[in-house]
């Protein structure tokens, strides 16, 4: 899952994880990440491409979001020495 | 002595048995903070949180969840709503069968500048609708009335109350301390802009739980500020729904009991619990009505009352009837003036009070026969001065 978004309130993260699953899409509430999510400490991680659907499926439950974001997880990988 | 709980108007007993074990699994499995981590507890807590509250907007058909808040208790409820709602120089229009948690927070509000108009009500707690609308004026600013009195169960005509709020261009609050969870309540068709419950009493929770409902566009000041988990980079108190209302860490073992409640109150249905309150009420007024010495108060027409009925012993004073009845009967009632001091000036009580019974749904025509031929011989008693062997 390489979306995410963010909330003002951990309601309506809940609200989001439960309407987005009941829409089918996959869903999962994660820790926030500081920088994206200085609020309520979660943010659902979700399929990026599907964001349409989400949208509309959280506006239509009248779910309030922050933002929606694309995710790019950090690697624990080394890059190549700059000499 | 087996007990018979009539004080459900209280608070209710027994609480289904889902509300312990629910109770004991989040101290177990989800003890977390809800809405303050992202780690699994804490979103176990905020769950919890989520299923109950999308439960109790469910039960009264509120369109939103988020329009739902956490309170302790009833009283909580309302004083969020007093104070939240009303300025100095306001009009407020309440009536005489208030019980302390309305009248309290209203004396305050007055000393503070806002005007109150308290409309006296029958001997049998009924509202006359012209005389609320009388007491309404241009501008007044909120109309607040129980749902029903705590002292004698008459209920109140909520939806013709919230028509008539509407037309003058006021906010309808109602006390729904003994009807949430036992008579129907949908706050759209009833116009009923704020809603305080406890979730303690007739929705068969633990104590230390209770809502408010808000209208969209009803803006409250809140009672309470404080740490919320959201907006946490502002020392600013948010202004959303429901977090602006729910500073400070929830009651989040009680409401897991709550939750827990609701469940087991959607499954029996609302309509159910009133059909059941409305034959144990019939059946207790129906036969006690005989018994020499006996004043029963309140509207002689079940279909107006909720689960609680009053009365008087002749010879005997309401506390003493209630130490009989628990002493000699196990039958727990509650004598006296209920936190209804008005209510009982209203049907002419005060200062004495009476003895309340209030049924629930765990009770049964069984206990009621049984109290009643308590009753019989208690004032039997009182009014022949005969020794008390009982």
């Amino acid at each position: 899952m390489d979306g995410l978004i963010s909330f003002f309130a951990s309601h309506h993260a809940i609200r989001a994880e439960v309407t987005l699953t009941r829409a089918g899409l996959a869903a999962r509430l994660i820790p926030g990440p500081r920088e994206l999510s200085p609020n309520c400490g979660v943010a659902l991680r979700f399929e990026f491409a599907q964001r349409h659907a989400a949208l509309a499926a959280l506006a239509a439950k009248h779910v309030r979001i922050d933002g929606v974001h694309e995710y790019r997880p950090r690697t624990d990988t080394w890059g190549p020495p700059h000499s | 002595m087996a007990v018979i709980y009539f004080d459900n108007a209280a608070t209710s007993w027994p609480k289904p048995p889902e509300v312990a074990s629910a109770i004991i699994d989040h101290a177990r499995d989800a003890g977390g903070n809800p809405g303050r981590a992202g780690h699994r507890m804490s979103i176990a807590a905020a769950r919890l949180i989520e299923d109950t509250r999308d439960l109790l907007a469910a039960l009264v058909n509120a369109p939103d969840s988020s329009q739902m808040v956490f309170t302790l208790n009833a009283t909580h409820a309302l004083n969020i709503a007093l104070h939240g709602l009303l300025r100095p120089g306001d009009h407020v229009v309440t009536t005489s069968m208030e019980h302390n948690s309305v009248m309290r927070p209203l004396h305050d509000l007055a000393a503070g500048g806002v005007e109150v108009s308290v409309v006296a009500c029958g001997v049998d707690g009924a509202l006359d609708l012209d005389d609320v609308r009388r007491a309404m004026r241009p501008g007044t600013r909120l109309l607040v009335t129980t749902h029903a009195s705590n002292v004698v169960g008459t209920l109140l005509p909520v939806a013709e109350l919230g028509a008539l709020a509407r037309a003058h261009g006021a906010r309808y609050l109602v006390d729904a301390a003994q009807t949430a969870g036992v008579v129907p309540i949908d706050v759209e068709a009833m116009g009923i802009d704020l809603l305080a419950f406890p979730g303690h009493k007739g929705l068969l929770g633990p104590t230390g739980t209770g809502g408010l409902y808000i209208r969209e566009g009803v803006t409250l000041t809140p009672l309470v500020r404080g740490g919320t988990g959201s907006d946490s980079a502002s020392e600013v108190q948010p202004e959303f729904l429901p977090d602006v209302h729910e500073s400070g860490t929830l009651n989040v073992a009680g409401i897991a009991g709550l939750g827990a409640s609701l469940r087991f109150l959607s499954e029996i249905g609302v309509d159910t619990v009133r059909a059941h309150e409305l034959r144990l009420v019939a059946r207790l007024v129906e036969a006690a009505s005989d018994i020499p010495g006996i004043t029963i108060l309140g509207p002689r027409d079940q279909v107006r009352q909720c689960g609680v009925v009053s009365f008087t012993i002749a010879g005997a004073t309401p506390s003493e009837v209630a130490q009989l009845l628990d002493d000699s009967f196990g039958i727990l009632a509650r004598a006296g003036l209920h936190c209804a001091p008005s209510a009982h000036r209203t049907i002419g009580t005060f200062p004495d009070g009476t003895v309340r019974f209030s049924v629930g749904w765990f009770n049964t025509d069984l206990e009621i026969d049984a109290s009643v031929a308590a009753l019989r011989q208690i004032a039997a008693w009182a009014t022949r001065g005969v020794a008390w062997t009982a």
